[in-house]
C-alpha cells in the first residue's frame, strides 16, 4: 500500500492539494450536507426535506390539534389524511422557500434588535418587565441551549421579516375593495314563489328496469364488508399487575432506602427585625445600621419576650413589622440565603444573632418548625406498593413477551395455552367490519390486517401477537365469520326508486322554473303567487338558501322588475321578483370599514401566496409522493 | 533523510524539470484562485455588511410607521433607498412606506417610492407588485389612462390573477361592464390554472371574492368566462 504512495508521490502531492482547496474555502460543511440523501421527502432548490423532518414536523401539528380538540374526540382522518399530510409538507415547504429567499437578500437580525424583541415578548415578562429567570426556564424546556433557542428565534425573526415585506406593505385602493364591498351591503327587495318538488312527483314515470340500471350501475354503494368476531388476549404491564406480590419486607426496605423523597416539605416560621442595609449603601451606613442591630440585640438579650414589640417600633420591613416581625411559614427557596440557613439551623423559640443579607441586618427569631419528620412507612405504604408493584410487572411483562409471542405462534390453533401460561382472560369483541375504523382494538391497523388475513378467517389461527400500545401485546383468534356480500336488490328496491323519482321530479321542476322565468323576462303574464317581499343583502340573506342568495344578487337589475329562480336543497324551485334595488354607497359606516379590512386581508394573502409560488417556480420543487403517503410504522 | 537512493533522485530530477517547465503557470493559476475567492468573500462580506446596516435601518422604518410618525418614516425610507438601493431591505422598506405614507395622506410620496421599486427593485416580483399597486393608487385618482399603463407589461404569472382583477376594476368604473367581467373572468381563469395539490386551496377565500366581483355586474353567465 505505501509502495503506491511512494512511487507516485507527485499524483498522491496533487489528489492531497485538490481535496484540501475546497476545505479551504468553503468549509467541511457543503461535503457533509450532501451526505445522507435518499430519503428525501421533498427537494426545494438545493434544499432538501427530509423524511424525518417531515414526520417531526407531522407529529407537532398532530400534537396541537390534539391540545386544541382539549378532550373532544378527533374524527378520524383530520390528524393523517393526505390533505393533512400534504398541508404539512406545504408548509415545512414554504418555510424553506422562505428561508433560502432570506439567506441570498441576506437578511440579518442584528444583537440588538434580537435583544429588544425577546424583552417584548409577554409570555417572557414578570409584572410588566422581562424576567432573566423565566427567560432561562422556557429555554430550559424546550431542552435547548441559550444559543440554539437564541439562533432559532433569530431565524423566526428573518423568515417573519421576509414575509411581512410582502404581506404588510399590500395596498388596496379604495376604488378596489368598494367594488367588493358594496356589492355585499347592496339591497334588493324581493318576494319569492315556490315550484314544490311534490307536485312534480306524479308526473315521472321511471322504466320498470329503473332501480336495476341503477343498482348495477353502483353495486360498489351496496356492498357489505366482511364481518368478523373474535376473541383475544392481551398482555400488558396492566393486566400483571394483579399478578404480582410485594412482600412487606421489600415495602419497608424501599422505604428505608428513599428516606429523602419522603421528608421534603420542612418549613419555618419567623419573625425578624430588618435594618436596612443594602449592598451598595456607603460604609459609613452599613456600619450605623450594624450598630443599632447589634443594640437591639442585646436589648432582646435581657428581654428575649419584647421581640414583637421591638419589630413593631424599629424593623425596616414595612410588611412584617406591623405584625411584630411575623413572616408566617416558608418553605427552603423562599427566602434569601443567608436568612434561610440561619432559620433552618436555628431550634425553636432562639434568637438569632445579626445575620447580614442583601436586604441588611436581620434578627430572627423561630417560631414555629413542621414537616422536618416527613411522612411514616403507614402514609407512604399505599404508594410504594403500587410503584413495587409496577416495576415487578414491568419485569415479568419483558420476561414474558417474547414467550407470549411464540406461544400464540406455536400453538396456533388457541389461545387457550398463552391465556393458561400467563393467567390471563380470554375476551370477546363484538362484530368488526372490514375497513371501517373501529374503536379500541379495532382501530389498530396491523392487528386488523392480521384479522382479515386468510390465515385468521379459514385456518382460523391466532393471529401474530401484535403490539397496538407501548408494552401491550394483543393476539386474536376469529371465532365467527362472514363474508364480503351485497344487499339484495328486492330490499333496496324502494329506497332506490324514491331517490330516482324525486331526482327525475327535481328536472321537472328546475325545467318548468326555466321556462317560467323565460316568460318573465320577456313581459309575459304569468300566473304566479308572489309571497310577501323581504329586503335582502349579500351579508343579511335572512336564511335564505346560497343558492338563491346567489342567483338573486347575480341577476341583471337594469330594467325592473327582475328575476332569478334556484333550486333549494329540498329540491323545490324557487322563482324570485326583484322590484326595488338600494345599492351601497359606500360611506364609511363600521360595518363597511370592517369588510374594507377584510377585502385588504385576502388581497394581502393573494399576493403572498402568489409571491410564495413564484420562489416555488424559481427554486424548483420536487415531492417524492410515495415517500409522502408512507406511514410510519409503529 | 539525506540519502536518496537512484529511484528517488531520478523522481527528484524529473520533479524540478517538471517545476521548471510548469512552475510559473501553477503559481499564476493558484494565485488567481486565491485571488477570485477572497474577491468573492470579500463582495459577500461587502453584502452583508450593506445588509445588516440597512435592517438596522428597516427596524427603525417599521418602528417609525408603528408609532405612525409620518415625518420619521419618510426619512427612513428615503435613507434606506439612498444608502443601500442593491439592497432586498431597499425594496421592502419602500414598500412598506408607500401604504404607510397612503395613509398618512401623502400620496405624492408613496407615488414616488413605488415608482422607485418598479424602477430599481431587485426582483421582478417585488416590481410587478410595486405597479399593481401604483396602479391601485391611481384608479383612486381615477387617471384611469396611467392606471392601465402600469399593468400593460405582462408581470410574473403568479400574480396574473391580481392584475386582471386591477384591469377589470378599471374597466368596472368607467362602465364597460362586458370587458370588466371578460377581465374579472381572466382573474378567476388564471386562478383555476393554478397547481393544484390535495393541501388546502391558498387562493379559495380570493377567487370568492371575485366570483362576486364578476357576479355584481349583473351580466348575463356568458359574458363572464367563468360558470
Amino acid at each position: 500500500m505505501f509502495d503506491i504512495v511512494r512511487n507516485n508521490r507527485r499524483v498522491v502531492q496533487v489528489f492531497l492539494v485538490l481535496i484540501m482547496l475546497p476545505f479551504a474555502f468553503f468549509g467541511v460543511e457543503s461535503y457533509i450536507s450532501h451526505l445522507g440523501a435518499g430519503d428525501d421527502i421533498a427537494k426545494v432548490g438545493d434544499n432538501k426535506i427530509t423524511t424525518q423532518e417531515f414526520r417531526q414536523a407531522l407529529r407537532e401539528q398532530q400534537e396541537r390539534i390534539r391540545a386544541s380538540a382539549q378532550g373532544r374526540q378527533i374524527p378520524p382522518g383530520v390528524l393523517d389524511s393526505p390533505e393533512a399530510r400534504r398541508a404539512v409538507l406545504d408548509t415545512l415547504i414554504n418555510r424553506h422557500l422562505l428561508s433560502d429567499y432570506a439567506r441570498k437578500a441576506h437578511f440579518t437580525v442584528s444583537d440588538q434588535a434580537l435583544v429588544q424583541f425577546i424583552s417584548s415578548v409577554s409570555s417572557l415578562q414578570v409584572d410588566g418587565k422581562f424576567s432573566p429567570e423565566k427567560y432561562d426556564a422556557i429555554v430550559a424546556a424546550q431542552s435547548l441551549t441559550k444559543e440554539a433557542f437564541e439562533a432559532r428565534l433569530r431565524q423566526d425573526i428573518v423568515l417573519q421579516q421576509a414575509a411581512a415585506g410582502i404581506s404588510a406593505s399590500s395596498l388596496t385602493g379604495k376604488t378596489s375593495s368598494a367594488l367588493w364591498v358594496n356589492p355585499l351591503f347592496e339591497e334588493r327587495e324581493v318576494s319569492s314563489s315556490m315550484l314544490k318538488l311534490d307536485q312534480y312527483l306524479s308526473q315521472v314515470k321511471l322504466a320498470a328496469d329503473a332501480a336495476k340500471t341503477y343498482y348495477d350501475a353502483h353495486s360498489k354503494d351496496f356492498e357489505i364488508p366482511a364481518q368478523v368476531r373474535a376473541e383475544f388476549v392481551i398482555l400488558s404491564q396492566a393486566a400483571l399487575m394483579n399478578q404480582v406480590t410485594v412482600s412487606e419486607a421489600d415495602i419497608k426496605a424501599a422505604y428505608d432506602s428513599h428516606q429523602d423523597k419522603y421528608r421534603q416539605g420542612a418549613e419555618r416560621r419567623a419573625s425578624h427585625i430588618l435594618i436596612l442595609a443594602d449592598k451598595a449603601a456607603p460604609e459609613a451606613k452599613v456600619a450605623e445600621a450594624k450598630a443599632k442591630a447589634e443594640g437591639l440585640l442585646a436589648q432582646l438579650k435581657k428581654n428575649p419576650k419584647d421581640f414583637a414589640k421591638l419589630a413593631k417600633e424599629n424593623s425596616q420591613d414595612p410588611g412584617s413589622a406591623a405584625k411584630g416581625g411575623d413572616l408566617d411559614w416558608f418553605a427552603r427557596g423562599a427566602m434569601v440565603k443567608p436568612f434561610e440557613e440561619a432559620a433552618f439551623s436555628m431550634k425553636e423559640g432562639e434568637i438569632s444573632s445579626v445575620v447580614r443579607s442583601d436586604f441588611g441586618f436581620h434578627i430572627i427569631q423561630l417560631t414555629g418548625i413542621r414537616g422536618d419528620k416527613g411522612k411514616s412507612l403507614a402514609d407512604v405504604r399505599g404508594e410504594i406498593e403500587i410503584e413495587l408493584k409496577q416495576q415487578a410487572a414491568a419485569k415479568k411483562y419483558a420476561e414474558a413477551a417474547e414467550g407470549f409471542t411464540n406461544t400464540v405462534y406455536e400453538q396456533a390453533d388457541s389461545l387457550k395455552p398463552v391465556a393458561d401460561k400467563y393467567k390471563l382472560e380470554i375476551q370477546q369483541t363484538g362484530w368488526i367490519a372490514k375497513g371501517v375504523a373501529g374503536n379500541g382494538l379495532a382501530s389498530n391497523p396491523k392487528l386488523l390486517a392480521a384479522l382479515f388475513s386468510d390465515d385468521a378467517i379459514k385456518n382460523k389461527r391466532n393471529t401474530e401477537a401484535v403490539e397496538v400500545a407501548s408494552n401491550t401485546l394483543v393476539s386474536a383468534r376469529v371465532v365467527e365469520s362472514k363474508p364480503a356480500t351485497s344487499v339484495p336488490l328486492a330490499d333496496v328496491k324502494d329506497a332506490i326508486e324514491k331517490q330516482l323519482t324525486h331526482e327525475e321530479a327535481r328536472k321537472l321542476a328546475i325545467k318548468a322554473g326555466h321556462e317560467l322565468l323565460i316568460r318573465l323576462f320577456k313581459g309575459e303574464t304569468v300566473n304566479l303567487v308572489w309571497g310577501e317581499i323581504k329586503n335582502i343583502s349579500r351579508i343579511n340573506a335572512e336564511k335564505m338558501p346560497l343558492s338563491s342568495v346567489d342567483a338573486i344578487f347575480k341577476s341583471s337589475t337594469s330594467k325592473l322588475p327582475s328575476y332569478a329562480g334556484a333550486t333549494t336543497p329540498d329540491g323545490d324551485f324557487v322563482l324570485y321578483r326583484i322590484s326595488k334595488v338600494t345599492p351601497h354607497d359606500g360611506t364609511g359606516d363600521q360595518r363597511t370599514k370592517a369588510l374594507g379590512n377584510q377585502y385588504a386581508q385576502i388581497v394581502a394573502s393573494e399576493e403572498f401566496a402568489a409571491w410564495l409560488a413564484a420562489l416555488r417556480e424559481k427554486a424548483g420543487v420536487e415531492i417524492n409522493q410515495k415517500l409522502l403517503e408512507t406511514k410510519e410504522e409503529k | 533523510m539525506a540519502v536518496y537512493d537512484l529511484e528517488e533522485q531520478e523522481q527528484l530530477e524529473e520533479l524540478k524539470t517538471w517545476w521548471k517547465q510548469y512552475g510559473n503557470a501553477v503559481t499564476i493559476a493558484i494565485t488567481i484562485v486565491a485571488l477570485a475567492a477572497a474577491a468573492w468573500q470579500g463582495w459577500n462580506w461587502w453584502q452583508r455588511k450593506q445588509a445588516a446596516e440597512a435592517a438596522a435601518v428597516y427596524v427603525g422604518l417599521e418602528q417609525a410607521i408603528g408609532s405612525q410618525d409620518a415625518k420619521k418614516s419618510r426619512e427612513l425610507a428615503g435613507a434606506l433607498i439612498e444608502k443601500y438601493p442593491g439592497t432586498a431591505y431597499a425594496q421592502m422598506g419602500a414598500l412598506l412606506s408607500a401604504r404607510a405614507q397612503v395613509e398618512f395622506g401623502d400620496s405624492k410620496t408613496a407615488h414616488a417610492q413605488l415608482q422607485w421599486v418598479v424602477e430599481h427593485g431587485i426582483d421582478a416580483m417585488a416590481k410587478d407588485l410595486a405597479r399593481l399597486r401604483l396602479a391601485a393608487l391611481l384608479l383612486d385618482e381615477k387617471s384611469y389612462d396611467e392606471a392601465l399603463r402600469q399593468l400593460t407589461t405582462p408581470p410574473q404569472a403568479a400574480l396574473n390573477a391580481r392584475f386582471s382583477e386591477m384591469k377589470g376594476d378599471l374597466l368596472s368604473v368607467q362602465g364597460k361592464k362586458t370587458e370588466a367581467a371578460t377581465a374579472y373572468g381572466a382573474a378567476i381563469a388564471s386562478l383555476d390554472k393554478a397547481p393544484k395539490t390535495d393541501g388546502p386551496n391558498p387562493h379559495a377565500p380570493y377567487r370568492e371574492m371575485l366570483q362576486i366581483k364578476l357576479d355584481s355586474l349583473g351580466l348575463p353567465v356568458a359574458a363572464g368566462a367563468a360558470k
